[in-house]
């Protein structure tokens, strides 16, 4: 009877995929996301790259609430450093003569770096204050970037109310200017930020982030500081939503305000706690279930029902309660997130015909 | 299998006939379709739900009237919850799945407007119309789709501002919600108001839902403005704007432009908190539907409303929302029918044309008289006064055409 998987080796155990099954999901999904630029129609590809830059945006959110253990409501705002940044480092870079050809390679990490300053900035609340009391702070520090992004004595550089429209990406030459182009930049970068988040967590500093969600007193009490640890957790996790931010400017060409309010910061956590927060493939699981669920339930119900419009105007409100209910279920029968469910049903599969998950 | 003459000819004209089919099926679908995405459920869900009832009685009159050059359409429609993100994913999903048969769209908001603007190229670009009255739609250099069933917000302030002065006014506050919908006349309606030498004396800015609405009543007052233009609101500020400056004895004339002239919301307003907005006035580029003496067009509706929303509020009476997405799918199928008789493909470059060449039309109706279409906009209008008594909105200018 198979009880577990044997590690002989320490490089064995600190394998981050460490069954065949894991490794055959993760492979097939990135065969999947290779193909589907050729294969994909503009709507799946459209939907692919919503869902690919909610993800990276998720994964940093992951980063301060689920390993770090600080409740954050202000993400979005840091999804909208990341997207400002990128048509204004744009517009400032070809005031100054360089190349088309170059400036993503300025401005994506541009529009990270400043989202990570002004990530520690939001932070500095959380050496004082905790669970829900943070979350009104990080939520106040959303309201105050949207505010000073509509505001008119800035609106030259940031648009203000009207919003900015948005450069596409030209890396040396190939200039990204279909949605098919973008989502394999943002799929690849996706891979990318899943891949290094993972692998702070192999580190010190990742251990410290989770030394301090699980007690912060004792965690400094072993050495780790506070002060340095909390504002790092962040200015990773800000610099992951700037990074979100930047690919949402290149993606759509055209950037509003009003995109990066609480709905989308509230939407990142929903998405975070759906799928299962303090792991890896949770912000996967979750940003299918936000992004691509109601997704499927529109297309269903429309194959079903039908278009018209007397049918949607009973279908959308009906939608929207499927989905209400679906997160509750989920929540209800597993509260550690639908990558547990898939963890058991994995290791079941593994073990299978010995034991069920 | 031997291979025969018989089986050689039979398998190629299979062949023939599978490789043919979608061609000749490209070419003339069995049905057109007109996608929509509006707001069903969110913060604009009451007038989503309004006006859904719209497209169909649309289908049912315009199939009845011969659909476009004898094919009949159908419209798919999808909710939005007022997401732009969300109305371009349905749009993608309506391009996606109804491929070329997919002729024109009808948006939800700017912000959808504006998202999409930059898409619309090569065979993702389609006819495009929306609830939109901003200004930076109407250029058809820059989204040379996309239409307004009516006057931008700039021409709403040049038609109250020329009425203004028509009046013998000489002064006026702006006070607009702090969006992007109440910021976008402005700075045009202060050059506007400095050409017919009408003063602003004061400009305030508001949340959208009213909030600290006593502080703007004293500005007002202490303004000294003879009229007040209110943009940029649908419900919200009216009972505290209106009624605290009534209840301060102010005698600053109101006026509002599109969103800010439905009879319902009047209604209701004047039910719940008393008749002060008699005399308020605003600019309406349709006719209410009750003035449909001279409108054949809305007589049809009537008729269709009776029998199809029988029971319902809908049954007498179209809200000025309905009736400028009937309007802006009017335009649409005029477009398409124009296209499709001059026998052109209905492509959105053959459609964007037929679009600018829209002259002297007679809409059956809906405006004063025939209307041309200019930067992809109707600029006309007429300023209408609201009677608490009458319940109605009854002209006090004639037609302008800016």
């Amino acid at each position: 009877m198979i009880t577990g998987n044997l590690k002989a080796s320490y490089a064995a155990d600190e394998r981050v995929l460490d069954n065949g099954y894991k490794q055959g999901f993760v492979l097939a999904a990135a065969a999947l996301c290779a193909l589907m630029p050729f294969i994909a129609n503009d709507y799946i590809i459209l939907v692919a790259s919503q869902m690919g830059i909610m993800l990276i945006a998720v994964v940093g959110v992951n980063v301060v609430i689920g390993y770090t253990g600080l409740l954050s409501l202000g993400h979005a705002a840091f999804m909208a450093i990341g997207a400002y940044s990128v048509p204004i480092l744009h517009r400032a870079m070809a005031a100054a003569g360089l190349p088309d050809a170059i400036m993503p390679f300025i401005a994506i990490p541009g529009a990270i770096a400043l989202s990570a300053l002004v990530g520690i900035v939001v932070g500095l609340p959380s050496l004082r204050v905790k669970g829900l009391y943070l979350a009104v702070a990080t939520l106040s520090a959303n309201f105050i970037i949207i505010f000073l992004i509509e505001l008119e004595a800035l609106a030259p550089w940031t648009g203000g109310l009207v919003g900015l429209n948005t450069p596409d990406a030209n890396l040396l030459g190939w200039e990204l200017d279909t949605q098919r182009e973008m989502f394999a930049l943002i799929a690849a970068l996706a891979f990318v930020t899943i891949l290094a988040v993972q692998n702070l967590f192999r580190t010190r500093v990742g251990r410290a982030f989770i030394a301090i969600r699980e007690r912060d007193y004792s965690a400094e009490i072993l050495g780790i500081s506070l002060l340095r640890y909390k504002l790092m957790s962040f200015a990773i996790s800000a610099a992951c939503c700037g990074l979100a931010g930047a690919l949402f400017a290149y993606f759509y060409a055209r950037i509003l305000p009003e995109q990066f309010e609480l709905a989308l910061s509230l939407q990142l956590v929903a998405a975070l706690i759906v799928g299962g927060m303090g792991r890896t493939m949770g912000p996967v699981f979750g940003v299918i279930i936000i992004v691509m669920v109601p997704e499927i339930l529109k297309f269903t119900f429309g194959a079903i029902a039908g278009g018209a419009a007397e049918v949607a105007q009973l279908r959308a409100p009906i939608q929207e309660i499927i989905f209400g209910l679906l997160i509750i279920f989920f929540l209800l029968f597993e509260p550690m997130g639908i990558n547990h469910l898939v963890d058991r049903g994995l290791r079941a599969l593994n073990r299978w015909p010995f034991a069920r998950g | 299998m031997n291979q025969t003459r018989r089986t050689f000819l039979a398998t190629g004209a299979a062949a023939t006939a599978a490789l043919g089919m979608p061609a000749i099926l490209r070419a003339q679908p069995s049905e057109y379709v007109i996608g929509a995405s509006l707001p069903l459920t969110g913060p604009f869900a009451t007038a989503g739900q309004l006006v859904a009832p719209v497209f169909t009685m649309a289908r049912q009159l315009i199939n009845d009237e011969g659909g476009i050059a004898g094919t009949p359409i159908r419209f798919v429609t999808e909710d939005s919850g007022y997401i732009p993100q969300n109305a371009l994913a349905n749009y993608q999903r309506a391009l996606a799945t109804e491929g070329d048969a997919l002729v024109a769209y009808f948006g939800d908001s700017t912000g959808f407007m504006k998202l999409v603007a930059p898409e619309l190229t090569g065979d993702q670009a389609r006819l495009m119309g929306s609830t939109s009255f901003a200004s930076e739609l109407a250029n058809p250099a820059t989204n040379p789709y996309q239409y307004l069933a009516g006057p931008t917000y700039q021409d709403q302030f040049d038609i109250l501002l020329q009425n203004i002065k028509d009046q013998g006014g000489s002064s006026v506050a702006f006070i607009f919600s702090n969006t992007e919908f109440g910021r976008d006349p402005i700075e045009h309606g202060k050059m506007r108001a400095e050409e017919l030498g009408i003063e602003v004396v004061l400009e305030e800015t508001t949340k959208a839902q009213g909030a600290d609405i006593p502080t703007h009543v004293t500005k007002l007052a202490q303004s000294g403005a003879e009229y007040a233009i209110l943009q940029g609101y649908v419900t919200g500020v009216w009972p505290q704007l209106i009624g605290g400056a009534r209840q301060f004895g102010l005698p600053t004339q109101f006026m509002g432009t599109f969103w800010g002239m439905e009879k319902l919301i009047a209604d209701r307003v004047t039910e719940e908190a008393g008749p002060f907005l008699d005399g308020y006035q605003g600019v309406m580029p349709y006719r209410y539907f009750y003035d449909r003496e001279d409108a054949p067009r809305y007589q049809t509706f009537a008729a269709m409303a009776s029998e199809m929303f029988a029971g319902t509020p809908l049954e007498n009476y179209m809200s000025t929302w309905a009736l400028q997405t009937m309007c802006a799918l009017d335009i649409a199928i005029k477009a398409l029918r124009d296209t499709a008789e001059a026998g052109q493909e209905l492509t959105a470059d053959n459609l964007s044309a037929a679009l600018s060449g829209i002259s002297d039309w007679d809409t059956g109706g809906f405006f004063g008289g025939p209307v041309t279409m200019e930067n992809n906009k109707i600029g006309t209008g007429r300023v209408y006064q609201y009677s608490a008594e009458s319940r109605l909105f009854t002209p006090t200018s004639d037609w302008f055409t800016v």
